[in-house]
């Protein structure tokens, strides 16, 4: 191993020489790939910020694999974009517009102007996609 | 760690060649010495077919390799089904996984749907498969299978700032020989595995992003290529089923 790292370090080394203008170039990905790197980026970021436990970190895995949907690069946007817990049943209304990735237990659902919303902890929340992912925002019936 | 010093081993005797030929050839300042030209001609003729197809369908096999915050690497598993007819129409879905998701795209509009869940929410789309890519993932954080391959501009889009084009050799992708080629920009790396004989279809397709330590890879594995498949325009367009609720998607 450590050999042939010298040698793939010393060829690109050689390469760099023989080169005399090695462009500086930016990372220019192709779209799909640069969407689903972008993701991951901002997951991992967003991972260090939140400073997921190991466990909370599996089991964020775990329940993106399972929720993930269509696309094959759904399971990477499902652990950046759903990665809220539902909050407690009890306690103060959260903001409108937070997402979770799934319902509180025994939420009641009511359709009201053709919109299904479920209330439960004194939030009322609806269904939406965000990307592929089925998940539930806090808001106002109207 | 054998595979990667495998892959260690091959990029560095091929670049080893490479700085070789570089020494020895006169006219080297005339052209990229490490773009094999016969790698990027096998990609332009894969992408040229796949670009000429009115119609095709495909079913792909998709590992993400992800990193735990631990430390620890992981593969999640996706399948899909996807089935295009150009310029305007395609339909993805996924299938055989724990949740069923549905991509219809009829020219007008897109719809995505969840069997299990019995949701599904549409917005107006542009009108050409390419510019309703765009939209899905630009407006709507939505991503559908394949979509690299789908694009008709394909070509351009991956040789864009390519430094590195090699024939990697001959490999066997289920059941059907291949040419095995690897391309590297700043950043990423692709590997494209491409029928050496018949119509030139990609049966296997890994982009790793090597702009972090952790290089992880995205890889898609193409099966059951089909490309004069049954795709009547109700293919393509979403008509609900009884007892299925309209949601709708959250703008990014």
């Amino acid at each position: 191993m450590k050999t042939k790292l010298k040698i793939t370090i010393a060829t690109i080394a050689l390469v760099l020489i023989l080169i005399a203008d090695v462009p500086v170039l930016f990372e220019q990905l192709v779209p799909e790939a640069h969407a689903i790197f972008g993701v991951r980026r901002r997951a991992a970021r967003r991972g260090v910020i939140v400073g997921y436990s190991m466990g909370e970190a599996a089991a964020t895995s775990a329940a993106a694999n399972q929720a993930a949907a269509t696309s094959q690069h759904q399971e990477a946007a499902a652990q950046q974009q759903a990665a809220a817990p539902p909050p407690a049943t009890a306690g103060k209304p959260l903001p409108l517009g937070t997402v979770v990735s799934a319902l509180p237990a025994g939420c009641t659902s009511t359709p009201v102007g053709g919109v299904e919303y479920y209330y439960c902890g004194g939030n009322f929340y609806r269904a939406v996609f965000q990307g592929n992912q089925l998940v539930y925002v806090t808001a106002q019936p109207k | 760690m054998s595979n990667l010093n495998y892959r260690l081993s091959t990029v560095s005797f091929a670049l080893g060649v490479l700085v070789l030929a570089a020494t020895v050839s006169t006219d080297v300042q005339a052209q990229t010495p490490q773009v094999d030209p016969a790698a990027t001609r096998t990609l332009k003729r894969m992408t040229d077919y796949l670009g000429g197809l009115q119609k095709f369908s495909v079913h792909t096999k998709n590992t993400l390799e992800d990193e735990l915050e631990s430390g620890h690497r992981i593969d999640l598993d996706v399948s899909a089904s996807v089935l295009v007819s150009r310029p305007n129409e395609l339909f993805a879905e996924r299938k055989g996984d724990l949740i069923d998701q549905m991509f219809y795209y009829n020219g007008k509009t897109l719809t995505l749907y969840n069997p299990s869940d019995k949701v599904y929410a549409t917005e107006s789309a542009p009108g050409t498969i390419e510019e309703t890519l765009d939209f899905a993932r630009e407006s709507l954080g939505l991503v559908v299978p394949v979509a690299d391959l789908v694009y008709r501009n394909a070509f351009p889009l991956l040789m864009q700032d390519v430094n590195l084009a090699v024939v990697v050799g001959k490999a066997v992708i289920g059941g059907v020989k291949c040419d095995h080629l690897l391309f590297s920009r700043p950043g990423v790396d692709f590997q494209v595995w491409v029928a050496d004989s018949g119509n030139p279809l990609p049966y296997k397709y890994v982009v790793t992003d090597t702009g972090t330590p952790a290089r992880l890879s995205i890889s898609t594995v193409m099966s059951d290529w089909n490309v004069t498949p049954a795709a009547t325009d109700s293919r393509f367009t979403f008509v609900p089923p009884p007892g299925t609720k309209q949601i709708s998607f959250l703008p990014l």
